[in-house]
């Protein structure tokens, strides 16, 4: 019962653009993001975790129907950071980037021919979190967390909203806002000796880019 | 028919030549005549040789090096000159014929090109001729400067001379071309300056201006050997004996010379900061030698025996590989970038110490490695001057390790240091090998202090001032060096050059410069004692030598050899122009010191003794900024100096007062006064037995606390110290060898084997040394195997901290000595509550431990020694924490919770332990690990990380380390993740674990 609920929402986006004319999309897209922290709880003293602001860019696959809702399959690569920070102590490993796939329904207020079209969005995937810069033999609050060079997947929950601009015959232009939501990557940053973490990470994304409909 | 018979000639004399000398460097090229001068043409491959005697310009090929061919000029051609572009050789005449004859001076210019000829009459004798960038020669006669247009022809007055003369023809039979011209011009490799002196005339021409600067001088002794040499860019040259800047000041100058102008030569070497010499000393000519000495200061790198004497200019090949120079038969060919291909024998440290002590009385042993730079087999024989010290094998063939040995009993009633030597000798080497000095010191429970080594000449020694800082400095004369010493352990941390022949040292008032004089140098050096950098050095006002400095509040004073030959006197040091300047009078006084006087100043600064060898001390006073006292109440005085910030003063064993009046004197019956420090109102004093023959003393040295709150009363406690400090010599009659340092932390004393290091309460009772726990240095754990390094913790057990980094490790340290079932241990570390050391390997079961300090012996510690006992070592971590040494091989770096081990990545480990155990093959207790082969462990060890067992690749002592193990594994995937792993080695029925994180 634990995954039924993801799977029976696939299902269904699945099967709706087969129900509908459709036609389809491919678009790329590129912006900045931003994430929210987990705190790190330890007798020795707390930490604030996360990954740092960076760049994100983006591109899907979609299918639009006639009506109100098609479907886009996506894939996102960020290079940011890891960071921990704690009493004034920051420490950063130099490096970080996540990749992550995943199939989002959409959910048009126009039609899709239509020259202005906001939407939203929602769906489910995978993202892998990588650290990528240098391990430090002696890491400022490494009593408290260990920011590490392995990768770790996680499952993602996508939502969002934007709006597209129909700027050619079969051109789009779009501004869009998303929240890939993770549960925290605790191998890539991982507790100490002692150490707790849990929670979700957030991790808003905002990107404008450009696609093209057939 | 001339070139063919001057080849086989010379071709046979040079065979000869190589099979007679044996071990020189060099090849002889005879030309049947006296060379006056040589010019390099690379392009064409030939040098050209001006035969002096026979009337031609000899011209040899660069590949065979023999004469080809010889083209006839004017009579004595006596320099010459390739023009930059290889167009023209310009030849001057020297034809200064004695009245009635005819003076035929002149100069030719030959067509390389054509082989056309044109030699124009000169009205004066040439003294030289050289090219600048411009093309033009510059043709130096005794009375003017001329530029020579070797297109056209034509010449060009730029100044005139007077004052020069020159010699006339002929001359007395065995007179040479550099005695009778006298001269020699040259020029810088870009062509821009052009440089030339005379018997009085120096100059120096710029190319780019065409302006001269020149002057008349005076030399004693003269300033031979009449050759020049010049940097590439012309911003210093060799001048005779000299190394001289562009303004003609002597940046350093050799010592030891004769002044010859017929034998020696110089040749700089600009890219690789060195300067090929031949300097004969003074008196009867020894074997020739040459000399590669560093191009700043003029420091020894190397001597190379030579088939026969340079008597000229030399030339380097553009690329530094190839020098030519004027010598006795003709011209030598030294093929000096190729030194590593001819035989050369050097041993590989300078000193070796023996530290026989009163808990080892057995004959001591070391290796000594005799090798050839270029890695050649080249044959040598080796000898002991002393007896107790033996050699063995006596001969060998590069690379060879000599077994040397000691015999304490030989030397136990010396109480002192015996400084020996090993002589080495090769008939193949072409290189003049260094002796090694050997250092054997026996020392009894009661002598304090420890002693380290310092190799070379040491003439001075000065604290800093500074507490933050932290330092000692220490002169080292015979290699032109200041070692920077930190005092908290005792360790050199920096090299300071200095000019040549360093005499001593002083530092600011104001605590920011050290100022060092030198007796070859017409410049006070002065370093930044923040950064430890040189920066602007003085230029003595005359071109004189400092001889000794100090600083006061008021006046930097400098005793000074005054370079005109006059008598020494007394310069005043400006740090802000960077000149000095010779004071009228001394106060009252004529400024007129004599030879061998030294200065110091008060702490305060308030004044500055001045005391000669004649016996004569004069006081300056800050204040009123004069010399204030003269006095000559001996008639001599020599060995301790120091001023009090009391008005007391201190030379040899007198004592004085304000006025410098003898108060009273000190004892002498514990030998000659070495070193005085005044600790205000307290004061410290060493003496050594003096020396005979030149001999330094091997006696135990004496420091003495003094109390001086009534001089009346100057009862002294005299303690031994481990060895004699220096005493003075004829030339250099003072010491200072006292240092107490000013945080109070030690006192340093500059002795026969370099420092010594007393706690300032070295004559303080001392309590029997107390050894409560004895622990694996690694991880503190009571597992100790043979071999392995342990850490004795307790109460009194040294007076001092130090570290040491000889090797082989000694086995006594700061007065502390170790025995396991009365086996002597190396001690690595001695403070007052921990020793360092090294279990023997022979130490294995039951062994008690016994400490000997002068306070006492210890009681017995019991302890079992296991066979293996593996224990990593740890290192501090933040958080006063420690962590394993074990190291991931990819980037050297320690495992850490934050830098851990990736099982995904086939990693390899590095693991540093001790307590493995006994090795093959064997190595000595105290001698580093050898690395070809190496000293694998007998019972090899298991390693396990979360109970995987990981592939062993190495397991023993790791090379050049003492007690120091290693263990090398590799990680295979199939280890299990996790924060705190269990790492495990096991060997034997011994194991040790720590937790390491291992991830993906």
């Amino acid at each position: 019962m634990k995954h039924f609920l993801p799977v029976m929402f696939l299902t269904l986006v699945a099967t709706a653009p087969a129900a509908f004319a459709q036609n389809w999309e491919v678009g790329v897209a590129g912006g900045g993001n931003f994430y929210t922290s987990q705190t790190f709880t330890n007798p020795a003293g707390n930490a604030a975790a996360k990954l740092a602001s960076g760049f994100i860019v983006s591109a899907w696959l979609g299918n639009n129907t006639s009506g109100q809702f098609g479907g886009e399959l996506r894939y996102d690569y960020e290079h940011s950071d890891l960071k921990l920070s704690s009493d004034g102590t920051n420490v950063s490993f130099g490096g970080a980037q996540t990749n992550a796939i995943h199939y989002d329904a959409v959910l048009r207020f126009a039609s899709h021919e239509a020259r202005v079209s906001p939407y939203v969005t929602a769906g489910v995937g995978i993202k892998d979190y990588s650290g990528t810069g240098k391990e430090q033999v002696f890491q400022p609050l490494s009593d408290i967390a260990l920011l590490t060079k392995t990768s770790q997947f996680k499952p993602l929950i996508a939502v969002g909203g934007g709006v597209k601009f129909q700027i050619a015959s079969n051109v789009q232009f779009r501004v869009e806002l998303h929240d890939f939501m993770t549960p925290f990557p605790d191998k890539v940053i991982a507790p100490a000796l002692g150490s707790k973490i849990g929670g979700w990470l957030s991790d808003f994304a905002l990107m404008a880019g450009i696609s093209f409909s057939f | 028919m001339l070139s063919k018979s001057y080849w086989w000639k010379s071709t046979l004399v040079a065979t000869l030549a190589a099979a007679a000398w044996g071990g020189t460097f060099g090849t002889v090229v005879p030309i049947g005549g006296q060379a006056s001068g040589v010019a390099l043409d690379q392009p064409r491959g030939v040098l050209y040789i001006a035969n002096f005697t026979a009337n031609r310009i000899d011209v040899m090929s660069l590949s065979n090096n023999a004469i080809q061919t010889s083209i006839s000029v004017a009579a004595q051609p006596s320099s010459l000159a390739v023009s930059p572009d290889d167009h023209f050789l310009v030849v001057t005449h020297f034809g200064n014929a004695a009245p009635p004859a005819t003076s035929t001076n002149a100069v030719t210019v030959i067509d390389l090109t054509t082989s056309a000829k044109q030699t124009f009459a000169l009205g004066s004798p040439p003294l030289g001729v050289a090219f600048g960038i411009d093309g033009l020669a510059l043709v130096v006669t005794t009375t003017d400067f001329l530029l020579l247009d070797p297109v056209s022809g034509t010449t060009t007055e730029l100044s005139t001379i007077a004052g020069v003369v020159a010699k006339t023809l002929p001359q007395p039979p065995a007179s040479f071309p550099p005695n009778i011209v006298a001269a020699t011009v040259g020029a810088s490799a870009d062509g821009t300056v052009i440089y030339g002196f005379s018997d009085t005339l120096l100059f120096r021409y710029d190319v780019a201006t065409q302006t001269l600067t020149s002057g008349l001088y005076t030399s004693s002794p003269t300033l031979g050997p009449r050759a020049i040499s010049i940097s590439q860019d012309g911003s210093y040259f060799t001048a005779g004996w000299t190394l001289k800047d562009t303004e003609f000041y002597n940046i350093s100058q050799f010592a030891n010379i004769s002044g010859a102008l017929n034998v020696g030569t110089s040749a700089i070497d600009s890219a690789h900061h060195v300067i090929y010499a031949q300097m004969p000393p003074p008196g009867t000519l020894p074997a020739p030698t040459m000399q590669i000495v560093a191009s700043d200061n003029l420091a020894v790198t190397n001597t190379l025996n030579l088939p026969e004497n340079f008597g000229g200019n030399s030339v380097l090949s553009s690329d530094g590989s190839t020098l030519y120079g004027v010598s006795d038969s003709g011209v030598m060919v030294l093929p000096v970038g190729a030194l590593n291909q001819a035989h050369q024998v050097v041993a590989t440290q300078q000193d070796m110490v023996f530290r026989g002590n009163f808990c080892d009385r057995n004959v001591a042993t070391q290796s000594l490695t005799i090798v050839d730079p270029g890695g050649n087999n080249t044959a040598f024989s080796i000898s002991s001057n002393t007896t107790g010290l033996n050699v063995s094998p006596a001969t060998g063939i590069t690379p060879a390790t000599i077994t040397v040995t000691v015999d304490p009993n030989v030397f136990q009633n010396q109480q002192g240091t015996v400084v020996a030597s090993l002589q080495i000798q090769s008939g193949q080497a072409v290189n003049v090998p260094q002796p090694v000095r050997v250092l054997i010191n026996s020392r009894q429970p009661d002598q304090r202090g420890s002693f380290v080594d310092i190799p070379g000449t040491l003439v001075d020694l000065v604290p800093d001032p500074n507490i933050n800082r932290a330092r000692y400095y220490v002169l080292r004369q015979d290699q032109n060096q200041v070692l920077v010493f930190n005092s908290k352990n005792n360790t050199q941390i920096a090299t300071l050059r200095t000019g040549n022949t360093p005499k001593g040292m002083a530092i600011t008032f104001d605590q920011q410069y050290l100022l060092v004089g030198c007796d070859n140098s017409h410049y006070l050096n002065v370093f930044d004692l923040d950064t430890l950098q040189a920066v602007s050095p003085v230029r003595m006002f005359n071109g004189d030598y400092v001889q000794s400095v100090a600083s006061s509040s008021n006046a930097i004073l400098a005793v000074t050899r005054d370079a005109g030959g006059g008598n020494p006197n007394v310069h005043s040091i400006s740090l802000i122009t960077n000149t000095s300047s010779e004071l009228p009078s001394l106060g009252v006084y004529t400024n007129s010191v004599p030879l061998n006087s030294v200065l110091t100043a008060s702490t305060n600064g308030s004044s500055i003794l001045l005391a000669g060898a004649d016996g004569t001390v004069m006081l300056y006073d800050a204040n009123s900024d004069t010399f204030t006292t003269s006095r000559k109440d001996f008639t001599a005085l020599s060995g301790a100096y120091a001023a009090s910030n009391f008005n007391l003063y201190v030379v040899g064993n007198n004592l004085l007062d304000s006025s410098g009046v003898p108060i009273t004197q000190f004892e002498s019956g514990t030998g000659a006064a070495s070193g005085f420090a005044f600790v205000d109102p307290a004061a410290f004093r060493s003496t050594a037995a003096a020396a005979s023959a030149g001999v330094q003393s091997t006696a135990p040295g004496i420091i003495e606390r003094l109390d001086l709150t009534n001089v009346s009363n100057t009862a002294s406690l005299a303690t031994p110290i481990v060895e004699a400090p220096l005493l003075g010599t004829t030339t250099a009659a003072f010491t200072r060898t006292l240092a107490p340092l000013p945080d109070q932390s030690a006192i340093v004393n500059l002795t026969v084997s370099g420092v010594t290091i007393l706690p300032p309460d070295y004559d303080a009772a001392v309590a029997p040394p107390q050894i409560n726990t004895v622990v694996n240095a690694a991880d503190l754990s009571s597992n100790i195997a043979p071999g392995g390094l342990i850490t004795l913790f307790g109460t009194q057990l040294s007076p001092v901290n130090l570290a040491s980094a000889e090797m082989p490790v000694p086995t006594a340290l700061a007065n502390s000595c170790l025995t396991v079932n009365g086996l002597p241990m190396p001690i690595l570390f001695v403070s007052p509550t921990q020793v360092n050391a090294q279990m023997p390997f022979e130490a294995v079961g039951d062994v008690t431990l016994i400490l000997r300090t002068p306070g006492g012996s210890s009681d017995n510690y019991n302890l079992l020694v296991e066979p293996n006992a593996p224990s990593i070592f740890r290192v501090p971590a933040p958080n006063n924490t420690t962590v394993p040494t074990i190291i991931r091989n990819d980037d050297g770096g320690l495992v850490t919770a934050s830098h851990p081990i990736h099982r995904k990545a086939n990693e390899a480990l590095v693991i540093y332990t001790t307590g493995l155990g006994a090795t093959s093959p064997a190595v000595p207790s105290g001698m580093p690990a050898p690395k070809n082969p190496l000293a694998v462990a007998l019972t090899a060890p298991t390693v396990t990380l979360g109970g995987v067992s990981l592939p062993v690749l190495y397991y023993g002592l790791a090379p050049g380390e003492v007690g120091v193990y290693q263990i090398n594994v590799s990680v295979p995937g199939s280890v299990p993740v996790g924060l705190d792993e269990p790492f495990v080695i096991t060997q034997g029925s011994s194991s040790t674990s720590v937790g390491v994180r291992v991830v993906d």
